[in-house]
């Protein structure tokens, strides 16, 4: 073998060498735009935002709080889970492309990639918001779970047939398992690529790729069980296959839309100029453009198939929400959430200007709260009964939810604000920058 | 307006040409054959990259470069502007789906009402499906004939073929052609531009009638 060997070396390695690799790496340093002023900000630059947003979102906290003793805790929790869903989708959508950009080796989106990091970084505390809800919902016998609900549970059979899979102990078993994945996941790509920042070691892009490989199904997994469990079962009686994907379709829409958000305040501050420019914000243009017609098209063919078959069982989580008061939220649905994102998305003027962008982005984070209170809310006013929350928003009462769902994206937003600004605002030593630097869609 | 009702004709003239005849050229050889225009050859990227910038700015529209490869940039270097194939797309996407909805609308809620399944006539939930898929089928048809139909394709042949030294273009030389149809083409002042700019082997390409 090792005369074979001899005689027949190996061909010449088709990776680069260490030599070209640190080269490539001061190549990429010495660029003008890669100086310190432009990639990191400055030590409590965003003090002011983190502060505001902590102020909004624990005022907000605070209010649901309250209104849940004083006014209706059905209202109050329903309220709350909007927010924690609507940032559930952001964590893990960020989490999602990050996987998604490693196991592709993505060039172009190298600048933004650290904002997709902090944003899949925020999974831990949203889990930690989860926490609350989980415990509620358990020690109150099921608050908005009827499944939960011990006598409910002994007169319906369904529920008994249901039973070995909508329990408590497992409920409890999967939610640890969804914080384990998701938190165990998201530490290590992030801890490598800061890790990256530091040292420039080839290694460790190598093993986020390896890692993200296997990553995609788990996550694909959690996210769709985590999405049954927490907002298929509010109503046991329904089930769609499609359930987790229209949660993924909303979580890579709504997580896109919020780096857009950052990427483009950012720029206002005067940082990453010439890193981040409208080449990047027309490919996350047409993410969100994507993800909004997949959605629609996901949401579509879900409701179209029960519509058509017109089976009672499947058609009466669709009824519920075209009566009582709840039709317009059907509308904010149809034409909110797709027919005008899709409109504005469409314009190619739209996608490369970072302002006009930006505004789609909190339209699309605004939409994508209605779409979790469409799936939501409607359950607390069926389990706490007609009388006690008023159907639709007719009343005062509706700032219960504006302060439930401000108060927990106000905190969202306090941390991410906290984490941007803790480390680079791009992975500096990856050797694949200039590609991102030189980015340019040719259509 | 006449203008524009030539080279309508002149398009025709090339698919049919026993049916139209072309308009009369506006500069012909002295055989008496039509001028396609001029061509100079180029040996280095760079310099047909900044060759090409003093073609846009001498005010040319109806030229091109022909290179072996794809050159980055070359679309802002020779001015060329952003297609109108998306406005004729979205058009289509319009005319697509208004098709399908009024097809769908008029016939089985206003013309022939039938019940189907027990669903109410006007079901726009049943509509759905088929006028996403005309949108669709319009615009895909638009993109491709538009694209057609703006960029002259497919032909049966082109002048530029008649040059022997123009199969060159595809393996090592850059070859900008400028055609008599511009309105700022002169037979002198273009083969000046060409070689101030520094083409060489500067020919004048002859369509054959």
């Amino acid at each position: 073998m090792t005369q074979i060997a001899a005689n027949h070396p190996a061909p010449a390695a088709t990776a680069l060498q260490d030599t070209e690799w640190d080269a490539r790496l001061a190549r990429i340093a010495a660029d003008k735009r890669m100086s310190k002023d432009n990639t990191t900000l400055e030590p409590g630059a965003l003090g002011g935002v983190m502060k505001m947003f902590l102020g909004v979102g624990v005022l907000g906290l605070i209010v649901t709080l309250i209104g849940g003793f004083a006014i209706n805790p059905y209202h109050a929790l329903a309220a709350y889970e909007v927010g924690v869903f609507t940032a559930l989708a952001m964590a893990l959508g960020g989490l999602f492309f990050v996987m998604v950009f490693h196991s592709l080796n993505a060039g172009w989106s190298i600048t933004l990639r650290r904002q997709f990091e902090n944003v899949a970084w925020m999974v831990r505390w949203v889990w930690v918001m989860m926490i609350p809800i989980v415990l509620i919902e358990i020690l109150t016998k099921g608050m908005l779970f009827d499944w939960l609900d011990p006598s409910k549970v002994a007169e319906s059979h369904l529920l008994q047939v249901k039973e070995p899979y909508l329990n408590a102990t497992f409920f409890g078993v999967r939610f640890l398992i969804y914080g384990l994945v998701w938190i165990t996941l998201s530490t290590k790509l992030i801890g490598w690529s800061m890790k990256a920042d530091e040292t420039g070691d080839r290694s460790l892009g190598r093993k986020a790729r390896f890692w993200s490989g296997f990553g995609i199904p788990c996550f694909a997994l959690t996210t769709a069980f985590a999405s049954f469990d927490f907002l298929m079962s509010l109503d046991y009686r329904f089930f769609s296959t499609m359930w987790g994907v229209m949660y993924f379709a909303s979580a890579a829409l709504v997580s896109t839309a919020v780096v857009t958000l950052i990427a483009s305040r950012l720029l206002a501050r005067g940082k990453l100029v010439g890193l981040v420019h409208e080449e990047h914000f027309h490919d996350l243009g047409k993410l969100m453009f994507t993800f909004t017609v997949f959605w629609g098209y996901i949401g579509f063919s879900q409701y179209f198939l029960i519509w058509y078959s017109n089976i009672p069982e499947e058609t009466a989580w669709y009824l519920f929400r075209q009566q009582n008061g709840w039709q317009w939220l059907f509308v904010v649905m149809t034409i909110g959430h797709f027919v005008v994102p899709f409109l504005m998305l469409v314009w190619r003027k739209t996608k490369r200007s970072p302002k006009l962008l930006s505004m789609v982005a909190i339209y699309v984070i605004i939409i994508t709260a209605f779409d979790m209170v469409w799936i939501i809310r409607p359950m607390a006013y069926l389990n706490a009964g007609p009388d006690a929350v008023d159907p639709g928003f007719a009343s005062w009462n509706v700032f219960l939810d504006i302060a439930g769902v401000v108060g927990v994206l106000g905190i969202f937003g306090a941390i991410l604000t906290w984490k941007i600004g803790r480390s680079n605002l791009l992975p500096i030593k990856d050797p694949m920058l200039h590609e991102a630097m030189s980015h340019k869609n040719y259509v | 307006m006449k203008a524009q009702i030539d080279k309508l004709l002149s398009v025709v003239a090339d698919y049919f040409p026993m049916v139209v005849r072309k308009p009369a050229p506006r500069f012909v050889t002295e055989r008496g054959n039509r001028v396609y225009g001029l061509v100079a050859e180029f040996t280095e990227t760079p310099k047909v990259f900044h060759a090409a910038e003093h073609v846009r700015d001498a005010g040319y529209s109806k030229w091109d470069v022909h290179t072996p490869f794809p050159i980055h940039d070359i679309e802002t270097a020779m001015g060329i502007k952003t297609t109108r194939l998306p406005l004729m797309a979205g058009g289509a996407a319009i005319a697509g789906v208004a098709t399908g909805a009024l097809l769908q609308w008029g016939t089985t809620a206003i013309l022939f009402p039938q019940v189907v399944q027990g669903k109410p006539y006007d079901a726009w939930q049943a509509f759905l499906p088929i006028t996403f898929e005309l949108g669709i089928l319009f615009t895909a048809f638009m993109c491709i004939f538009g694209m057609l139909a703006l960029n002259g394709l497919p032909r049966f042949h082109h002048p530029l073929f008649s040059h022997a030294r123009f199969c060159h273009a595809s393996n090592d030389t850059f070859v900008i052609a400028i055609e008599a149809e511009d309105p700022n083409f002169d037979p002198v002042k273009t083969r000046e531009l060409l070689e101030k700019i520094g083409g060489t082997h500067i020919a004048l390409i002859e369509d054959e009638n």
